[in-house]
């Protein structure tokens, strides 16, 4: 992922792993085959291993608010890469791409988050599947 | 006649330089070494990685190809075991349970080695997972439980560290399961490991892991992996790795936000 972070300055990689657990994958999680595309405002982040976890408050055109939590890499592998909290901070307004949970939470994994100056985070890692990959765009 | 004879000669001459130039191991130029003269593998380094073409897992780690693997045993203990919907069984790391020898040295974190005379330490950014690997030529320990990461000892064969690893418990082999989560592979108790470690160059090292698991497989079998040095990850070191911090599945009871 280094290298597309270096090339696009916006891109971001994190390893996307858990929904509801302590350590575990995407693949065991999320379902590759449900994409979730939502935009709210983040409420709040956890900036905690085994993975960082942030939250998103997503109104509805019926004016219902569901929560939305999206799961990324550990602090660590993000750091290493240059990526800090400050990235995504409570009340700044987000468009997470990601897939779902099996279990049909409102959780999932953030694949990719956009800021509304389209500066783009990318929020999976090297080797779990990304938005990207569900277009085909990538191996 | 001895025309023939001496061309043959300078031929089998040519040939034997020949092979010899392509085979002879190039005695790496530069790699660092302790004051006793060993290779020094001191410094931090990436996860090891397989080889291109090789299987790989979208899930954060390397994990073993089936194609390197040895036939498995008739009438051997299970290598493929199902999931039960048991969380504490089927996947013991959503609750902060360790990773274990080899699974957790293939996951996808930075490493950092320490290394004097008498050991090498091992220190995996994943799960902070270190292991002490004895250099001064002791035996392994004996009347110990079984472990997780097993009972390493390590010895010297030229420039080629020799790690050898017992006194397994039974556990998940690799991250297989996040590649297909009806299913794990496992290893057995009686699992031996060789790892042998060597520079390839200044800034990569070799890394073979050899599975030795008569339980399961009807000999020992070896995947070739590479792992880079990462100097520009030296300012910054290891980053803490406290599973419990966010664990959401604390005594396998997983719950939501």
């Amino acid at each position: 992922m280094r290298p597309k972070f270096l090339l696009s300055g916006f891109w971001v990689g994190l390893a996307v792993s858990s929904q509801a657990s302590g350590h575990h994958s995407f693949t065991a999680e999320f379902d590759g085959n449900k994409p979730v595309k939502v935009t709210g405002v983040v409420t709040k982040v956890e900036w905690q291993n085994p993975h960082v976890w942030f939250y998103v408050e997503v109104k509805g055109d019926d004016g219902t608010v569901t929560n939305w939590g999206f799961s990324g890499g550990a602090p660590g592998q993000l750091m290493r890469r240059g990526i800090t909290k400050s990235v995504i901070q409570p009340g700044m307004t987000i468009l997470v791409e990601g897939f779902r949970a099996k279990d049909g939470s409102n959780n999932g994994s953030g694949g990719r988050v956009t800021f509304p100056d389209g500066r783009m985070v990318f929020t999976a890692g090297s080797e779990d599947k990304t938005p990207e990959d569900a277009k085909g765009g990538k191996p | 006649m001895r025309r023939p004879q001496a061309l043959g000669t300078i031929l089998c001459a040519g040939a034997a330089l020949a092979a010899a130039a392509l085979f002879a191991q190039p005695k790496p130029a530069a790699i660092p070494r302790t004051p006793d003269g060993k290779p020094d593998f001191s410094g931090t380094y990436e996860w090891p990685k397989a080889a291109k073409g090789d299987a790989s897992c979208k899930c954060s780690a390397t994990v073993f190809d089936r194609k390197y693997m040895a036939p498995l045993k008739p009438g051997g203990e299970p290598f493929l075991e199902p999931r039960t919907g048991d969380p504490r069984h089927d996947e013991p790391r959503d609750f902060c349970m360790p990773a274990g020898f080899p699974s957790g040295m293939l996951s996808a974190n930075a490493m950092q080695f320490f290394q004097n005379k008498n050991y090498l330490t091992l220190v995996h950014e994943f799960q902070r997972m270190t292991r002490i690997i004895p250099l001064d030529g002791r035996a392994h320990r004996k009347d110990i439980e079984p472990s997780f990461y097993g009972d390493p000892v390590g010895h010297w064969e030229g420039d080629t560290l020799v790690i050898e690893t017992t006194n397994f418990k039974r556990w998940s082999l690799d991250d297989y399961f996040y590649t297909d989560p009806k299913e794990y592979r496992m290893h057995s108790d009686a699992m031996r490991t060789i790892e042998r470690l060597q520079f390839q160059d200044a800034s990569t090292l070799s890394y073979v892991l050899t599975i030795d698991d008569p339980k399961i497989f009807t000999k020992a079998w070896s995947q070739a992996f590479t792992i880079k040095a990462r100097p520009d990850w030296d300012s910054t070191g290891l980053y803490e790795y406290i599973c419990e911090e966010n664990n959401r599945c604390p005594g396998g009871q997983c719950g939501g936000q």
